[in-house]
């Protein structure tokens, strides 16, 4: 008997267009870490500490990167680079995951990761052309009275799990309910993510790139040279670039 | 849910109770007796689920951005930046977000102690990530520590009493003038190592000279199109970076005008050099006459008749000096003279030299030769908050040694010490260290067990900025006047008090003249007195009819401004028509390299004991939880060094051993620190951890009595030890990976 598999369409390229979706603009990006900070204390992210972060273990979400071009005297710091999950359309990381822990939503458009289904593979990890997965080492110890700031709608990992940036999706939720409590729709700019909100060059701009009127499809549309990193792998990132310069 | 109230009318309703409480807890002196207890005993303003939002001020530094701190039952969650406040407009810098880290820091003073000087606070282990720390128990009572104080205060003469503060909070310092000036103990001091490393005086001072005002320029990099800045590291640790990052972004906002240049002067690529369209990497000490150089040239591309300010300096001498090419100072006058907004600012390493005074007037000269003073994109004088006076100006690096000096001569019998840390902001050099043990009694409210702390007789801990009341003048970075509000956003974690309540307490005690000076009830009577004028100030952001209203407002928005314009305009009629000093700077000490330290962008001077702030990676190296020593790749070859080697640095005023990181954008005659490590105390998360480069300044001031601490040589020697460095880049050359010896 032959069976009939369904798979859900996938649109691909220039047919694609996600839900949630950010620009960064790296002209204005000063590398302030203001984001990262923001990131992490707004995910109960863990920090790891000297010896394993230099293992390459710190489990930033998002991180500022800058590269060198030239050789002094002629030297120049590329733009910088805020680098974070780009909740690609077809993820590379959601096929290779054997207990679907990565998995796609339908209703947030959003590359989730369920930390009770990950058993700690890293296939995703080994997947990701970003570079934008953190896997959770060991327990990482919050002193007690560290713990006293947990944001209580974010899930705290522990060892054996992979964790990465999910846009805030507890602040996306919270705004729906907000909304839909209130009878309307989600306004553009109601919430933002913690990153975007804490940036003091306003860099990063959050919102519905499904609707032409919200300020990240203003900005893609007017400045016109957005960049999708790796585009070319089909990955269809949710996250455009302005370059700098 | 009753059948008349439906769920959502409730949650409404919720909504609207929470807004009203907001604005009801301010009522009266009766809310700061309102406690935010665990769901228990619920609140009448909390709901389980639903967050409770409080406007404060951040205290991570003295610039004063507006916070909004997210609160659930009791506990603060999140630190927002305050949209309402003109400041910061809603935004925050990494510190701001991680002040969370301070209020729930592990390694806090936990209550007033009578401690022996040197003592240990806690118990350091083995691994500063597990539990296991013994803190210092309180061994006395407040009412106990209250009355130690108004000993102090009453078995000493007046004038040996001394106050040494931070830059932070404004309200205290205000508390602790009031007493000073009605009973006649010492002016207090303020001092923090920002200031040290902004030069400030050395602002101060050169607008005194050139525009007959002393004051904080304010630089309106948002609106310029051409900026050159001299050393102003404005994008991470500079007078207000919040606010001049914002001025950056409308300097890039290339939609409605056209795209803003920065051209950064300085030896070492800091991250603010890192955002800029051309970095010059001139010979330190060359910046005055660099700077009168382009002024030179760009009078006569524009025409002007030479003013005497730029007629001594010889361009090409400039440009043989500087090691920028006589070509390139042609291109960047045309680029200064032909633009609609040129700004030039000087700041930071520039202005910590011997001739730092001369850098500041010449680079402030150059906004003479496009006359942008007052107009949009050029200079202004930064709007004054209220009750703003020069006598609340943080104290230059030579007062600070005057300070030292009076305590040696045993002019002080009992310091007080609040806000500061000076056994680890002042350079050694400047013997603070030394100096205590000739003060009979110091007495600390240090909030964190800090070096300071350690050799005090007492420590009265300070709330947490985040369970404080108080206010904070922002001195620069906005168009109108602002006095920032705080707060406390959560009842006190543990068993610390107010200074301000202690010193009204104490004075109390003390009885005849200190009674008088202080005659408050508490800290909130206090700061009701003093937000009491601002009543009847016109242009405020609101105003109100009473006292409780406005102070209601002034909790509910977090602090008061005006909507007025209040930068002012400094009179140039004169800046060009005195004569400049372009002479190079003097450099203290033998040795072949320019030695730069420069503030951390990330941990500045209080960060490190915050682990988050560790494990940020720095903006130029990406080097997390250490220090390390920037040296030019080529340099490094030649002494035959790679990544994570160990060298000894020696200055004329000490010695430090820190690892080598090869970084692409410095001179090969200088090497760089940053400064925010290198603790013998202060927590866990800080002790014993890298290194403090004011290990190496000399007593070296400049003109304005500022700190040359970036005026000196040093040699460098190999040890021939590794210590590797963890960094976000590449693993690398660290721990042997990649090397053929990993471990």
């Amino acid at each position: 008997m032959a069976i009939e598999l369904k798979v859900s369409e996938v649109k691909m390229g220039e047919a694609y267009v996600g839900k949630w979706g950010m620009v960064i603009d790296q002209d204005m990006c000063t590398g302030c870490q203001a984001c990262v900070a923001a990131c992490a204390m707004e995910n109960n992210i863990s920090f790891v500490g000297e010896t394993d972060s230099g293992y390459g273990r710190s489990m930033h979400w998002i991180r500022i990167e800058r590269f060198w071009e030239g050789s002094y005297p002629e030297v120049k710091m590329t733009p910088n680079q805020p680098m974070l999950c780009q909740q690609c359309g077809a993820a590379t990381c959601e096929p290779v995951c054997p207990a679907f822990a990565t998995v796609h939503s339908q209703a947030e458009q959003l590359n989730l990761q369920v930390y009770n289904r990950c058993v700690g593979t890293r296939y995703c990890a080994n997947n990701c052309p970003y570079q934008v997965r953190s896997f959770n080492w060991r327990d990482y110890k919050r002193p007690e009275p560290l713990s006293n700031q947990l944001n209580p709608d974010v899930t705290v990992r522990r060892r054996g799990v992979m964790e990465k940036c999910t846009f805030c999706i507890q602040r996306i939720h919270k705004a729906q309910d907000k909304a839909k409590s209130e009878g309307r729709e989600v306004v553009d700019g109601e919430f933002t993510t913690a990153c975007a909100q804490a940036c003091p060059a306003s860099a990063i701009t959050f919102g519905r790139v499904d609707n032409p009127d919200s300020l990240v499809s203003q900005l893609a549309r007017v400045h016109g040279h957005g960049v999708k990193h790796l585009e070319e792998l089909g990955t269809l990132p949710n996250v455009t670039y302005f370059k700098g310069g | 849910m009753s059948d008349k109230l439906s769920r959502r009318d409730f949650l409404k309703l919720a909504g609207v109770g929470a807004a009203t409480t907001a604005i009801l807890t301010g009522c009266g002196p009766a809310s700061r007796l309102v406690k935010r207890e665990p769901y228990l005993q619920m609140p009448e303003y909390t709901y389980n689920g639903l967050s409770t939002y409080y406007a404060t001020t951040c205290r991570e530094c003295a610039a004063g951005c507006g916070l909004i701190v997210r609160t659930s039952q009791g506990r603060a969650l999140k630190t927002e930046g305050s949209a309402n406040n003109p400041l910061n407009l809603g935004k925050t810098c990494a510190r701001g977000q991680a002040t969370l880290q301070g209020l729930y820091n592990p390694n806090r003073v936990r209550g007033p102690i009578k401690h022996t000087r040197g003592e240990r606070l806690y118990d350091t282990a083995a691994d500063p990530f597990n539990d296991e720390f013994a803190d210092a128990k309180s061994n006395m009572d407040w009412a106990a520590a209250t009355q130690t104080v108004a000993d102090a205060l009453k078995n000493n003469k007046p004038e040996e009493i001394a106050f040494l503060m931070g830059m932070a909070p404004d309200h205290l310092f205000d508390l602790v003038a009031d007493l000073a000036n009605a009973t006649g103990i010492q002016a207090p001091v303020r001092f923090g190592a920002l200031s040290m490393f902004e030069s400030r005086a050395t602002l101060s001072k050169a607008s005194e000279n050139l525009f007959g005002q002393s004051g904080l320029p304010l630089f309106d990099v948002g609106g310029a199109q051409v900026v050159f800045s001299f050393g102003a590291n404005f994008l991470e640790t500079w007078l207000s970076p919040v606010s001049y990052t914002r001025g950056f972004a409308g300097l890039r906002e290339a939609q409605t005008k056209l795209r803003g240049k920065l051209v950064q002067f300085e030896s070492r690529m800091s991250s603010t050099a890192g955002k800029a369209d051309e970095w010059m990497p001139l010979r330190p000490g060359t910046e005055a006459m660099v700077a009168l150089a382009i002024g030179k040239l760009a009078c006569e591309i524009r025409g002007i008749p030479m003013p005497r300010a730029f007629s001594d300096v010889d361009p090409l001498d400039a440009a043989s000096k500087s090691g920028i090419k006589l070509e390139m100072l042609n291109h960047l006058a045309e680029m200064f003279a032909n633009s609609t907004g040129a700004l030039a600012i000087p700041g930071g390493a520039a202005l910590g030299q011997s001739n730092g005074l001369a850098v500041a007037e010449a680079v402030l000269a150059l906004n003479a030769v496009v006359d942008n003073f007052g107009k949009p994109g050029g200079v202004f004088f930064s709007a004054l908050a209220p009750n703003q006076t020069e006598y609340q100006r943080p104290a230059s690096a030579k007062e600070m040694a005057e300070f030292v000096q009076k305590m040696i001569d045993g002019k002080i019998k009992v310091l007080f010490v609040h806000g500061v840390n000076p056994l680890f902001e002042l350079p050694t050099s400047l013997q603070f260290g030394g100096a205590t043990k000739y003060v009979p009694q110091i007495i600390s409210f240090a909030t964190f067990p800090d070096e300071t702390a350690l050799e005090a007789d007492y420590i009265f801990p300070d709330h947490h900025g985040l369970e404080s009341w108080g206010y904070q003048r922002v001195a620069t970075g906005s168009v109108g006047s602002v006095l920032s509000g705080a707060q406390p956003v959560v009842s006190p974690f543990y068993d610390t008090r107010a200074t301000a309540d202690v010193l009204i307490a104490a004075a109390q005690l003390a009885g005849g003249k200190f009674a008088a000076a202080l005659p408050f009830k508490d800290e909130v009577e206090f700061l009701f007195s003093k937000v009491t004028p601002l009543i009847s100030e016109v242009d405020g952001f609101f105003s109100a009819p009473d006292i409780n209203t406005f102070m209601a407002y002034f909790q509910q928005y977090g602090g008061w401004w005006k909507t007025t314009d209040g930068r002012s305009v400094p009179n140039s009629a004169d800046a060009l028509n005195r004569s400049l000093s372009g002479a190079e700077a003097e450099f203290a000490g033998e040795g072949e390299f320019f030695f730069v330290p420069f503030v951390s962008p990330t941990l500045a001077e209080a960060g490190a004991n915050k682990p988050w702030l560790q494990e940020l990676p720095d903006p130029t190296t990406t080097v997390m939880w250490n220090t390390w020593v920037e040296m030019n790749p080529v340099t490094a070859e030649e002494l035959g060094l790679e990544d994570d080697d160990l060298v000894a640095i020696t200055s004329e005023a000490g010695v430090l051993e820190v690892p080598v990181y090869r970084y692409p954008a410095i001179r090969p005659d200088t090497i760089a620190i940053p400064f925010g490590q290198g603790h013998t105390a202060y927590g866990r998360y800080a002790e014993k951890r890298g290194v403090n480069p004011t290990d190496l300044i000399g007593q070296n001031f400049n003109e304005a009595g500022d700190l040359a601490f970036a005026g000196m040589k040093v040699k460098i020697k190999k040890i021939g030890k590794k210590k590797p460095l963890s960094r976000l880049e590449s693993i690398m050359g660290v721990y042997g990976v990649g090397l053929g010896e990993e471990k």
